[in-house]
């Protein structure tokens, strides 16, 4: 099982090995996509959530072989606590001038989905749940549930939570049925 | 400062592009689509409101826009020739 976990303190573990950042909150992302990724500037119009969950993805499965080739049978299923919950505050206070429409797009949990399935052309099921807390056991079982459906043989999941632009963290995996 | 690089100061802005420098915007790259900057229908909001506030320029006929919107540079000579302020 693969596993990449990113922490708003600068630590990022891939596969067991952790790596301390100098860079914290939102600097360590930026530096991990100028330094990792490079190739995807709409990677700069995402909010706090979809950074982190795009960033861990690309950790995840930049090696992967023909890794762009579209595919229906793996699914990408997030959980977490706040959801967009950082951009839902920018986007507040922009609703006293003029509400802008490029933050409105992200105040939708499953966007985080939704971004990582457009960019490795993830054709299956893409779910976001948003959970008062981490509860494993309600993990697992959606997860069980998801691989009933006989197209889904993978699912990329795990938590990932962004209460604030600097204190956020994700533990992202591939699981396979 | 020339145009070009005001404009994509105030695109970064507009459309929330955090941690994007002007120096990350080619000039002549597409601004929508997959290549470029891979701005979307909504990014194009954002664009024509800040034609609007910044230059006094209101976009009759949205059609236009696919043109005018191609790079930052057909923007920049766009306003260019059509800004009121």
């Amino acid at each position: 099982m693969k596993e990449v976990k990113i922490y708003s303190d600068g630590r990022v573990v891939i596969d067991g090995t952790e790596t301390i950042y100098e860079q914290k909150g939102m600097a360590l992302l930026e530096h991990l996509y100028r330094t990792e990724v490079r190739d995807y500037p709409k990677f700069f119009k995402m909010d706090a959530l979809c950074k982190l969950g795009f960033l861990a993805v690309e950790l995840l499965v930049r090696d992967e072989k023909d890794r762009f080739t579209p595919r229906e049978d793996r699914a990408v299923i997030l959980f977490g606590k706040s959801g967009p919950l950082c951009n839902d505050r920018n986007y507040q206070a922009t609703v006293a001038d003029f509400p802008s429409p490029s933050l409105f797009v992200y105040t939708l949990a499953n966007i985080v989905t939704g971004e990582i399935a457009i960019r490795n052309k993830y054709k299956g099921e893409s779910s976001f749940f948003v959970m008062s807390e981490k509860d494993e056991k309600t993990m697992k079982n959606t997860l069980e549930e998801a691989f009933q459906d006989p197209m889904t043989a993978e699912a990329v999941t795990g938590w990932i939570n962004c209460m604030e632009e600097n204190d956020f963290e994700a533990e992202i995996k591939i699981i396979v049925k | 400062m020339e145009l070009t690089e005001t404009l994509k100061a105030q695109i970064i802005e507009a459309l929330n592009l955090d941690g994007m420098t002007p120096e990350d915007i080619d000039s002549s790259a597409p601004l929508f689509g997959d290549e470029g900057l891979g701005l979307d229908s909504i990014d194009a909001l954002e664009l024509i409101l800040l034609m609007e506030k910044n230059y006094g320029i209101k976009l009759k006929n949205p059609a236009e826009g696919k043109e005018i919107f191609k790079s930052v540079e057909t923007m920049a000579s766009y306003i260019e020739k059509n800004r009121t302020k």
